[in-house]
Formats: structure tokens, sequence, C-alpha cells
């Protein structure tokens, strides 16, 4: 196997519990334990009333395309990518405080849409690290490894 | 979608600043812009700050404060500049790795510095060979921790792909398109065609524009700014002192800084600050003669034009297509060419432009011989100008100055 050539997420202890998410193919959030509500990304404690207890939640596997950008000009790692997308996804049921950059996968570039409807895919990039990536929802071969919403 | 709170100008709420009218920009001076300088950037430095050091009618040993800033770190900092000028005191440095959001926040901290009666004279310079020593954007494999651990993984590597998302939200939201940046990325070219400093004066097209080749979308290349090898400088110093000087000062408002938050996803922080920076001046949008806005893309000087209330939400777009922004239009805005053709000296060259067009004598360096005559083949200063605003990347910083 050739080494993975490209960047890789290093965690934290606050963020290593997502990447620990995304292997077990699931989104996780933050849910602040005194006022309820979902916080991204993951800090130590609540923006809102600043407590520290948290429990960490299971997200939806769906989401919103809130805007998006993409990649033409190739750089180092990615030249081979190119042209690719990058969007930034409103999370379903999360009140919009969870909104994740991530690739756009399984449709072409002028095609894609600010509202577009996608879905969650798990992609071992290592053995170690699964990055999320969405596509148009309801494409073929629905990933049924992680729980539907 | 989160919508943008209304926001009453100049309400009564907000006083105007102490520092108001107290300090003033009294010295202005730049290298040459090119691609390729031949030369180290202190020297450019140099070059920049002795030519604002004596435009004001200062020595350099007049200087006792020096303030520049960075992204990536490509600079001397404030005390190699200060010994390399052999000053005898620097009682007020500042180095900020704070990038093209903090052009505006280095005049403003001289500013601070002047008027807390810590410095007399404050040098305030922006240096790079941003052209020919700029390094490759580093996107190999590796760990990227803190924010980035979240984007890079997906090839976010530049500027665009992140601010490009502004725009997509805006055009979706507005109906915003690459059409009406072509207008702008236009009109801005046509302003650096009457400056004799702009790296890029041949004449643009709508159709150059529409075929040029995509960077990241929504941005072609002719939407984005120029690499540059170059430097500005300015002097800050109070408004007492100023009025004895060589030149007419030019004074300082009101002014602005912060990041966070960007309301909402098709605004930037511009609209967070703008309520406060007008009513520090006792002005508001209406009163604004010409503005210098941060354009690292054509969409992000469209959208600070918004945020700034020079046009209403949503409504740049038709705003750029009937050339408002021109030298004769509403709003005069980037009257030098800005980052997009004129060089990307990462705003503090918006500064210096503001500076030149609010000076008696308005700017040197456009084709008119004598006078400025207001012909729009040679002459590129706005007719009578009393206000100018200028602001930095995603209105994070931003200033409002006034003709003596």
């Amino acid at each position: 196997m050739t080494e993975y050539a490209r960047p890789l997420p290093l965690p934290d202890l606050d963020t290593q519990p997502y990447w620990d998410g995304t292997q077990a193919r699931e989104l996780r959030a933050q849910r602040c334990s005194s006022c309820a509500r979902l916080r991204w990304p993951p800090q130590g404690f609540c923006p809102h009333c600043y407590l520290w207890e948290f429990s960490w939640s299971q997200l939806s596997h769906t989401g919103t395309i809130q805007s998006y950008v993409v990649v033409h000009q190739a750089i180092a790692a990615f030249a081979d990518a190119v042209p690719y997308t990058v969007a930034r996804i409103i999370i379903d049921n999360t009140e919009e405080a969870v909104i994740l950059t991530s690739s756009l996968i399984g449709v072409p570039w002028d095609e894609v849409k600010v509202g577009m409807r996608v879905e969650a895919v798990f992609d071992d990039v290592t053995p170690q690290v699964t990055l999320p990536r969405f596509r148009p929802s309801g494409s073929a071969a629905v990933d049924s490894d992680g729980p539907q919403y | 979608m989160r919508c943008q709170p209304t926001r009453a100008y100049a309400s009564g709420l907000m006083p105007e600043l102490p520092i108001k009218d107290k300090t003033a920009i009294a010295g202005i001076g730049w290298s040459t812009f090119s691609r390729n300088s031949g030369t180290t950037v202190m020297n450019l430095a140099a070059r920049a700050s002795l030519m604002a050091i004596d435009d004001a009618g200062l020595k350099p040993t007049d200087i006792d404060g020096i303030v520049t800033y960075f992204w990536r770190p490509d600079t001397p900092g404030p005390r190699e500049l200060s010994a390399a000028l052999a000053l005898e005191r620097c009682n007020y440095e500042l180095f900020a790795q704070l990038g093209g959001g903090w052009a505006c926040a280095a005049v403003m901290s001289a500013a601070m510095a002047v008027h807390a009666g810590v410095c007399k004279n404050v040098l305030v310079f922006r240096a790079m060979n941003g052209r020919s020593e700029r390094r490759p954007t580093r996107a190999s494999g590796g760990e990227t921790g803190g924010a980035a651990q979240f984007t890079a993984p997906y090839g976010v590597m530049h500027a665009a792909a992140s601010f490009g998302n502004y725009a997509t939200a805006h055009m979706a939201r507005f109906g915003t398109t690459t059409l009406d940046f072509a207008h702008l990325a236009v009109t801005q070219r046509k302003h650096a065609s009457l400056n004799k400093k702009a790296m890029m004066r041949e004449p643009m097209s709508i159709a150059d524009h529409q075929n040029s080749r995509w960077v990241v979308y929504p941005f072609r290349l002719l939407d984005c700014c120029l690499d540059s090898d170059g430097a500005v400088a300015l002097v800050v110093t109070s408004a007492e002192r100023a009025r004895d000087m060589r030149q007419a000062p030019v004074y300082i408002m009101s002014a602005m800084g912060g990041s966070e938050p960007f309301p909402d996803p098709w605004t930037t922080y511009g609209a967070i600050a703008a309520p406060q920076l007008y009513a520090g001046a006792g002005i508001t949008p209406e009163d604004v003669d010409l503005a210098e806005l941060y354009d690292p893309f054509t969409f992000m000087c469209m959208v600070h034009m918004e945020d700034f209330g020079l046009v209403p939400k949503g409504e740049v777009g038709s705003w750029a297509r009937a050339g408002k922004n021109g030298l004769d239009g509403k709003v005069p805005v980037n009257t030098h060419g800005g980052l997009l053709s004129e060089a990307y000296i990462q705003g503090l060259n918006h500064v210096v432009e503001a500076v030149q067009q609010l000076r008696p004598s308005g700017v040197v360096d456009d084709l008119c011989d004598g006078p400025h005559t207001y012909d729009r083949t040679r002459c590129r200063q706005v007719r009578d100008p009393h206000i100018a605003l200028c602001c930095a990347e995603g209105g994070q910083s931003s200033l409002l100055l006034r003709r003596a």
C-alpha cells in the first residue's frame, strides 16, 4: 500500500472523540449538559453558558449545502484531484450549530447547488483515519454502515 | 439560514471616539511594485519608509515607533528596520501576524500609540517580495492540528477556498453572478491604467475576464489579486504636529479592529464593525466620498461595499454592472486599482491611495501633467473628496479618513 500523501487531521484532547466517531461511521458533536445546545467545533466549554459539562451526541448523516467552492488550480498533494468540490454542510437537526467543511463527491462540479441535500459517506483514508465526505442524497449504493436518521 | 440583524448607523447609542481627528497621516511612501524587485525586503521597506518620512518633512530619527504586520513570515520586523535606520529610540513596536485583515488596524495601532502620548511619529510599513520569493503553498502529507484539522484534509489550502464560500452563498441568496465580478475587475483595471505605479495597466475586457481560467470556483484568474514585490509606508503623528509638517494632514476620524464573527454566510465582519466605525466619526455611510476596500478577490471588494453600508445588502451586483464604483460613480472604489490591478501590498497600499486622494493637490502618480483635469484617459483624481473609507480583509479592520 502506498503512503497516504495528503494532509491528515492531528486530533487534540477536545477533537479526538469526533475522529474516533468517524472511524465508527458516526458524526458526533458535543451537547451542553446545561443548556442542551450542540456546538462546533469541539471545545471544552459551552459558548453560550460557559459550563464545562457535556456529552457527545450522534448527529444525523444528512444535511444541506450552505456554500461551496471548486478547486481547479492544482496544489501539490491534491494535483491529481482537480477539479474537486469542497462544501460547507449544515447538518440536519442541529439548528445550524454544526456546519461541517467536507468534500462533495458523486456529482459533477458544475451541477452543485447551494441548498442541495447531501448525505455522509465514510472514507477510510488510512487504517487510523476516516474522513467523512458527502454526496447527493439518494445516490446509488447508499452506505448502510451508519445509523440512518 | 440566519439573517443579519438590522443595525442603525450613528444611532446616538455609540458616541464619537475620543481619538476622532486627534491623529493624522502626515507622510506616505512606496517602492516600485514589480514581479521581481531584484533587492531585499529590507531595502524595499527602507525605500518606502524614507520616502514617507521625507514626505512628512521629517528625518528618520524623528520616528519613535514602528508597526508592521504579515501572514506568511516574509518581512523584517520593527526592530530590524529600527536598527537599519539607526533610530535613536523606539518607544513602541508591533509585529502582528494577523495578515490582510490587519492593514487598517496597523494604522489604528499607530494612532493609538500617538494619542496615548507614547510616541510622537509612528512609522507603519508593509514590505514583501511576495512574488519573487513566494514559497509554494504547503499541501503535502502529514498531520494538521487546530482549526485546519477540519479543512486541510479536504484540500482547503488557499484563501479562495475559504472566502469563495461567501461568494457562492451570496450568489445563491441574491442572484449575484460571475459576470458582476467581471464588471468590478474591469473597472478597477481602468483605475490602474491611470496609475503609474500599478503593475497591471493594460486594458481588460469583460470577455477577458469571462474567458480566464478557473482558479477556485467561483473565482477565475482575473478575480484574483496579484502577487507582488513591493513596499508602502506611512507616518502617523498628532493632528497638532501634522499641521506644521510639509503636507496637509489627512485626519484619522475613526478606526475599528477585530475579526469575528462573520454574521451570516454572505456577510463579513465589516457589518459588525461598520456601525461603531461610523458612529465613532459622527458620520453615516452617505458621507463617504470614496472607498479603498480590501480586494483579494473581486467578490470580497463587493461584499465589503455592502457590509460598510455603501450599497444595500444584496444589490452590489447591479451596482458594479452600472459602474457606480467608478471614478465618477456614486462612491468611487479602489481608485488605484486595488490588490487586483495595482499591487498586493496587503491593503496598506489602499490607505496610501486614500491619503493621496484626500490631499489638496491630489494624487501625484496618475497621467496628468499639471493640475487634475478629471479627463478619465489621464486623470484618476476623484472630484473634491472629503471623506474616505478604508477596510482590510473581511472588514476585520477599517478606517475613516478626512481631508484637512
